[in-house]
C-alpha cells in the first residue's frame, strides 16, 4: 500500500494522521542533523528539504535510516525514493514524504 | 599497508543479508552514495540481492581525513569494508567512475574475493589515469577558489550544480587528494591480462571514454563492454533503469557467459 507523491506548490492542511507524521519527521531531522541549525527554523509541509534547508542528499539517506528506525517494515523508504526522478528529489519537500508515511499507514 | 587509522566510513544495507552480495562503489568528488540508493539499488534489493553501499572516505558522510587519498587508500577501505560485512561467498562488484577504478584496483589484489565486475564510465588504474585525474583535481580546485565561480556555475548549469560544486569545495580544497591520486601505486600492465574475472564495461556512448573499449576488451582476459545510446559520463544517473536492467541481468546469470562465447 503506497500513495502517489504530489509535487504540487500547494499543500493542503495536514489531516490528524499526518500531523502526526509531520511531528515524527521533524523530529528525525533534529535527531539525526542537528548540525544543520534547525533549531529556530519551522519545519512545514512546505519545506523542502534541499532547497529551504539546504541538506544535501546523502542527509535524505541518513534520515529515511531513522525513519525506518520509528516505522520498520510499514514504510518502504528505497522504493519510495526510485519512484521519484532526480530533480523530483532535489525539489523533494517535508509533506511529500509525510504523506507517503501516513499512506503506507494507511 | 598504512599504519594510519582507516577513517569511519558511512554505509547503507538493503535487501537480504546473505548470498549474492553486489557491493556498489561511487564515484569522486561531487559523488556519495545516492547515485545508487536514488537509482538501481532498490531494484536489486527488491530483485533479492544483499546490496551494500559505502560513502568513500572525503564523501558523503564519511570521515574526510586531511591526507590520505592514494588509490590504494580507497582500495584498502572497501578491503577493510568488506573483512566486517558478512558475506557467504564472493560478491559482484559494481563501481561507477572513479568507484569503478577502485574497483579494478580491489578485484586485481583480492580475486578469490570477486565473483565479478560491472563497472560504469570507468578505466583501470593506469600512469595517464592518475596523471589525467590529478590535474583534473587541481584544475577544479583552482576554479573554484575564485569567488565567481559559484556563481558563473548556478547561471550556466543552475542551482543544483553549483551547489554541488559547493559542496566538493571542503575535499578539493581542505585535502592533499590530488596531489595523492597522482602519488598511487599503480599496477603493472601484465597483471590485468591474467586478471580472470568477468568484466562487464559499460559506456554511455557520448562520453570521452566510450573509445577506449576496444582496448580494455584487449587488456582484460574475460571482458565485454556495452554502450548506452544518447548518454554520456553521467549514464548512470540519466538512465538508471537501462543500467539497472543491465546489472540484474548481469548479476543474476549474465556473468557466467564468458566473453569469448558471446563474441563468437
Amino acid at each position: 500500500m503506497t500513495t502517489t507523491p504530489t509535487s504540487d506548490a500547494t499543500t493542503p492542511l495536514p489531516g490528524a494522521g499526518e500531523n502526526a507524521v509531520l511531528a515524527e519527521v521533524t523530529e528525525a531531522l533534529h535527531a539525526v542533523l542537528p548540525e544543520i541549525g534547525l533549531e529556530g527554523t519551522a519545519i512545514t509541509m512546505d519545506t523542502r528539504f534541499v532547497e529551504d534547508l539546504d541538506l544535501e542528499s546523502i542527509d535524505l539517506v541518513t534520515l529515511t535510516g531513522e525513519l525506518g528506525h520509528r516505522y520498520g517494515d510499514r514504510v518502504d523508504f528505497p522504493a519510495f525514493f526510485a519512484s521519484l526522478e532526480l530533480s523530483e528529489i532535489i525539489g523533494l519537500s517535508v509533506g511529500q514524504v509525510v504523506r507517503h508515511i501516513a499512506g503506507c499507514q494507511g | 599497508m598504512s599504519a594510519a587509522r582507516r577513517p569511519r566510513l558511512n554505509s547503507v544495507r538493503l535487501g537480504p543479508v546473505g548470498q549474492d552480495t553486489v557491493v556498489l562503489v561511487h564515484g569522486m568528488v561531487t559523488d556519495n552514495l545516492t547515485s545508487y540508493y536514488f537509482t538501481v539499488a532498490p531494484a536489486l534489493a527488491a530483485a533479492g540481492h544483499d546490496v551494500v553501499m559505502y560513502d568513500q572516505r572525503g564523501h558523503g558522510r564519511s570521515e574526510r581525513p586531511a591526507t590520505g587519498y592514494r588509490l590504494e587508500d580507497f582500495t584498502d577501505d572497501l578491503a577493510a569494508l568488506l573483512d566486517r560485512t558478512d558475506t557467504t561467498g564472493p560478491v559482484h562488484l559494481v563501481g561507477n567512475s572513479f568507484g569503478g577504478t577502485v574497483a579494478f584496483d580491489y578485484a586485481l589484489r583480492h580475486p578469490d574475493r570477486v565473483a565479478s565486475l560491472l563497472v560504469v564510465e570507468s578505466e583501470p588504474p593506469t600512469a595517464a589515469w592518475a596523471a589525467k585525474v590529478s590535474t583534473l583535481l587541481a584544475d577544479s580546485a583552482n576554479t573554484l577558489r575564485d569567488e565567481q565561480a559559484l556563481p558563473r556555475i548556478e547561471r550556466t548549469n543552475g542551482r543544483h550544480e553549483a551547489r554541488l560544486a559547493r559542496q566538493a569545495c571542503p575535499l578539493l580544497h581542505g585535502t592533499t587528494i590530488a596531489e595523492d591520486i597522482a602519488a598511487s601505486r599503480i599496477p603493472a600492465e601484465e597483471r590485468w591480462r591474467a586478471l580472470d574475472l568477468p568484466v562487464l564495461a559499460v559506456y554511455g556512448d557520448t562520453s570521452d571514454l566510450a573509445g577506449t573499449a576496444p582496448w580494455l576488451e584487449s587488456l582484460l582476459p574475460d571482458c565485454r563492454t556495452h554502450h548506452v545510446a544518447g548518454h554520456g559520463h553521467y549514464v548512470l544517473v540519466n538512465a538508471p533503469r537501462t543500467i539497472g536492467a543491465l546489472m540484474l541481468d548481469w548479476v543474476r546469470a549474465g556473468h557466467r557467459q564468458r566473453a569469448e562465447a558471446i563474441r563468437a
